[in-house]
């Protein structure tokens, strides 16, 4: 059959898929709720790299010394820069564990007597930082902020002490370079902050395409399968390949509608900066979705029903949501997800979305992830098709 | 001579160890309304999705309109029309958006596609709901789009799987006159139904089907003689005292060939031999079964036929169709009626 025809079949049956779509409306808010709502919610309740801030600390100076005060007032200060903590004065370390054990405050700074003798008396005065770790993610950041309140104050009290010295020795120096004679700056990839964000909504926008074309691909064939108007597109004299067609490209242009909403949403809400070309990247899309919409089918032509049909893709949807490093990098996983993760198409696709988007990564910087995934679709489709078309005439 | 619109040569269909068609062969003429006339589950569905190419048959061959079913799949359903026993439309869409969908399907040019469409839609009297989602319809309404859309390629041969399953009268009246007008033009209809009087009042010929098999083919009218001219008798007798260990002796007759029973008191009885409305009588009597009335059938209507050659009635009732068929009957099966 030629394939002008095949096409022509598959538009028509792509712009009932879409009227019918459009005519109802719960499907349709549901459809736009959708990115929303993945977008939100994964973009909030997974670390976003960037540290908290405003935590409540409390202050605890047992020492009531001058060097404590100082001690004080210089965290005070070097806080107000970044606001990373809400400080507390307490005056006993009890209640400031009260506190904490209410959940009032992460941790606590307590200042032991002596604290300011052991300043004027040669020697390190230590600070407590008592940190509550029944919440690991905060006990982390309270430990990094407070490790790196100290560090910063040891320097410039370094540097001062550094100052003063060579001034009674008559010496000019850079004290800065004594103290602290590395120093690093960091370039990003990215201009501008790190944006947990930035790292989501490529792999997000692959992702709910995938979710929309997989658990699509049942509810359009089983469905018509079970009302019975698939009767109607097989006794017609089209190719069955216009059916898989046709029902493919009603669910990318579902999908692509969402993408395009994810993309807006973080561009305007979240501040994701696009440094890629767009084209390249919704190319790299219909590449995504021709690489996995083959199981769909392939699971949709083994079960009787609409509901096993679901039932399967859901099954094989989870793993590839979470194994495919959308939301955290496959790196930080244990090895064996990180074998597990190489199998799936979406990481080759989320991957190369990333690259795209954020690196302005060209065709060639992509090409091996092209690659797999043409293998993934074209493997997928070879077992797909012919089980579609058997389980079309059973 | 016609030639045949189809050629049926031992088809079969098994699913699994179950065989739903067993080895039927027909031939069905040109321009004819042919009637496949079965209970449900006998196999007439099967039959029809194996015809329009719905179904692979397990073995056996048919040609359509002079193509394989197999070999051919596509030029044959460039020439038939199929009304499934599931409508074939989309609720959200219009009655005119169905049409043009299926229209398309089959590259009918657009102008002729929506003359079509408005001639069709006339033909069944609903020009006024062309744009109205089809959701909105009744069954009725329904059901006569769902002809129409059939109707569109101008099919040579049309299968109709159950047309006026589950209609109104009204309704079930301007089906059957659609059928008859575009039989009128032409088209072959193939038709499967488990209403007698359906069968009876539109078929030229029809081939009655049970558990895959036919049992027999030829004219309503022939089908009739050939058990009025067997010594076979079919009668309704209303026995005021009927219970249900009567209805076993009579079944247990050796002259009864089929009973069936059609309410509280009433039983319809087919039986064969010389004296043997007599026999029974006296059973009845003998067992103390009080006699109301015996109904002699005058004239054998296509039920009486199917209930002599298979020995079970056939239920004319839309809400049993989802009723399984029970497996392995004997000569005498009863079947409880209403």
């Amino acid at each position: 059959m030629d394939i002008m025809k095949i096409l022509k079949d598959s538009y028509h049956i792509m712009a009932k898929d879409l009227l019918s779509l459009r005519r109802n409306r719960m499907s349709l808010a549901a459809l736009i709720i959708m990115p929303i709502a993945f977008l939100v919610m994964f973009g909030f309740i997974f670390p976003s790299g960037s540290t908290q801030t405003h935590m409540p600390v409390g202050v605890v100076d047992l020492d009531q010394g001058q060097g404590s005060s100082e001690f004080i007032s210089q965290l005070g200060k070097m806080n107000a820069n970044n606001s990373y903590m809400n400080l507390q004065n307490f005056t006993s370390t009890d209640a400031a564990k009260t506190e904490i054990n209410r959940g009032k405050l992460y941790g606590t700074f307590i200042i032991p007597p002596g604290f300011s003798y052991n300043l004027t008396h040669g020697q390190s005065a230590n600070v407590i930082v008592y940190v509550d770790n029944s919440n690991p993610q905060i006990a982390s950041q309270i430990e990094t902020v407070a490790t790196n309140t100290v560090t910063g104050l040891n320097g410039m009290q370094a540097e001062y002490n550094v100052v003063n010295m060579s001034q009674t020795t008559g010496q000019n120096v850079n004290a800065q370079a004594i103290v602290f004679p590395y120093t690093s700056n960091i370039v990003t990839t990215i201009p501008g902050q790190n944006n947990y964000f930035n790292f989501l909504a490529p792999g997000l926008m692959i992702m709910i395409v995938m979710m929309t074309v997989m658990t699509g691909i049942p509810e359009a064939i089983s469905k018509e399968k079970e009302i019975g108007t698939f009767d109607g597109m097989l006794s017609a004299p089209i190719n069955q390949i216009s059916i898989i067609l046709g029902k493919t490209a009603a669910l990318c242009v579902r999908g692509f509608g969402q993408c395009i909403l994810i993309l807006l949403l973080a561009v305007i809400f979240f501040g994701v900066t696009i440094q890629g070309s767009i084209l390249l990247a919704f190319l790299m899309l219909l590449l995504g979705i021709f690489s996995f919409v083959g199981i769909g089918i392939v699971a949709v032509s083994m079960s009787e029903d609409q509901a096993s049909g679901t039932m399967i893709v859901n099954l094989l949807m989870f793993p590839m949501m979470f194994l495919a490093g959308i939301f955290y990098p496959i790196q930080q996983m244990p090895w064996f997800m990180q074998d597990i993760s190489q199998i799936i198409p979406l990481t080759y696709a989320a991957d190369a979305m990333r690259k795209i988007m954020l690196l302005n990564a060209g065709v060639g910087d992509v090409i091996t992830q092209i690659l797999i995934l043409i293998a993934f679709g074209v493997v997928t489709m070879a077992i797909a098709v012919p089980l579609f078309r058997k389980s079309m005439t059973r | 001579m016609t030639p045949n619109a189809i050629e049926i040569n031992n088809l079969t269909k098994e699913f699994g160890d179950f065989t739903a068609v067993d080895n039927i062969s027909l031939q069905v003429k040109e321009g004819e309304i042919f009637g496949f006339l079965g209970p449900n589950g006998a196999g007439k569905s099967t039959t029809i999705r194996m015809l329009c190419t719905l179904a692979k048959p397990t073995s056996g061959t048919a040609k359509i309109s002079g193509y394989d079913l197999v070999k051919d799949a596509s030029n044959v359903r460039e020439n038939i029309g199929l009304v499934a026993e599931k409508m074939i439309m989309y609720d959200t869409l219009t009655a005119a958006e169905n049409l043009r969908f299926f229209g398309k399907l089959y590259r009918i040019p657009k102008e002729k596609l929506e003359r079509r469409i408005d001639d069709l839609l006339e033909m069944v009297d609903m020009q006024e709901w062309k744009n109205t989602q089809i959701n909105k319809f009744s069954t009725g309404m329904k059901q006569r789009i769902n002809v129409i859309r059939a109707l569109l390629p101008e099919p040579k041969i049309i299968f109709m799987d159950e047309p006026t399953l589950g209609l109104d009268p009204q309704t079930t009246f301007s089906i059957r006159e659609i059928i008859r007008d575009i039989n009128k033009k032409g088209v072959t209809v193939i038709l499967t139904t488990h209403a007698m009087t359906e069968a009876e009042a539109l078929s030229d010929r029809v081939a009655i089907i049970d558990h895959g098999k036919i049992v027999a083919l030829d004219t309503p009218e022939n089908l009739k003689n050939m058990i009025t001219d067997s010594e076979t008798i079919i009668f309704s007798v209303k026995i005021t005292n009927l219970s249900h260990e009567l209805i076993e002796k009579i079944q247990l007759l050796d002259t009864v060939t089929a009973l069936s029973q059609q309410d509280d008191h009433t039983l319809k009885i087919s039986a064969n031999g010389k004296d043997a409305l007599n026999y029974i009588i006296d059973t009845i009597r003998h067992e103390s079964g009080n006699i109301f009335s015996i109904t002699n059938s005058n004239e054998s209507t296509l039920e009486d036929v199917f209930l002599t050659l298979t020995g079970k009635e056939i239920r004319d009732h839309a809400s049993e169709k989802a009723a399984p068929v029970p497996h392995g009957h004997g000569a005498k099966a009863q079947t409880r009626g209403r």
